[in-house]
């Protein structure tokens, strides 16, 4: 629909993030679909097409991105990362306690390989610390 | 639970359903608008792919109404 003096009834860049911003929604939609679906035939449909739909907003993103119509989002400070890993050893130590008392040890509670645990900034050398 | 016996569609299916084909007919009608418009190559070239992918998707879902159809009640139940 292109008007004859040249003008795009709006620019590729806005046509195809009114696009992305509908497959993000999309995919949300068939994911909820797949977890409420009670027959297995349409669960796995819903399955499908949420996987397909991921790759389809991934290749556009892609493709937008290498064409310069995507701005990538700002990077993420170091402090605020730094602080982040720290709330989380918080969380998962804490976590990993009350699984300790439930279940009386029993509950295996398996820290994710390849993450070091979490080295204090503070060094206690008191060898009775516990 | 999950069966896996075919059966009749649960309302809440049919409507996510219904609701998935109307996102999809949108999702081709505005990527076809795109590829109309745009004087870009490649930015037609990745419409047309992609419309051809939620074409397949539309048929996916209308074939799992089809599937059901039988199952569903001729009455409320």
């Amino acid at each position: 629909m292109n008007a004859h003096n040249g003008t795009a009834f709006m620019a590729d860049e806005d046509l195809l993030n009114t696009v992305l911003a509908d497959l993000k929604r999309t995919v949300r939609e068939y994911t909820t679909a797949a977890t409420e679906s009670n027959c297995q035939t349409v669960r796995r449909v819903f399955n499908d097409l949420t996987m397909d739909t991921l790759r389809l907003q991934g290749e556009l993103y892609t493709r937008m991105s290498q064409m310069n119509m995507y701005t990538p989002p700002g990077k993420a400070l170091r402090q605020d990362v730094d602080k982040q890993i720290q709330t989380a050893h918080q969380t998962q130590a804490k976590c990993q306690q009350f699984v300790q008392q439930k279940t009386g040890g029993a509950g295996a509670f398996n820290q994710a390989a390849g993450i070091p645990v979490h080295q204090p900034n503070v060094h206690n050398h008191n060898p009775y610390y516990m | 639970m999950q069966s896996n016996q075919m059966q009749a569609l649960s309302g809440k299916e049919l409507e996510y359903i219904a609701d998935s084909i109307s996102n999809e007919d949108l999702l081709i009608k505005q990527l076809a608008a795109t590829a109309g418009t745009t004087q870009n190559q490649t930015v037609q070239q990745i419409c047309v792919q992609h419309i051809q992918s939620h074409s397949q998707h539309m048929n996916s879902l209308i074939q799992l109404l089809q599937q059901h159809q039988q199952y569903a009640p001729a009455q409320p139940q």
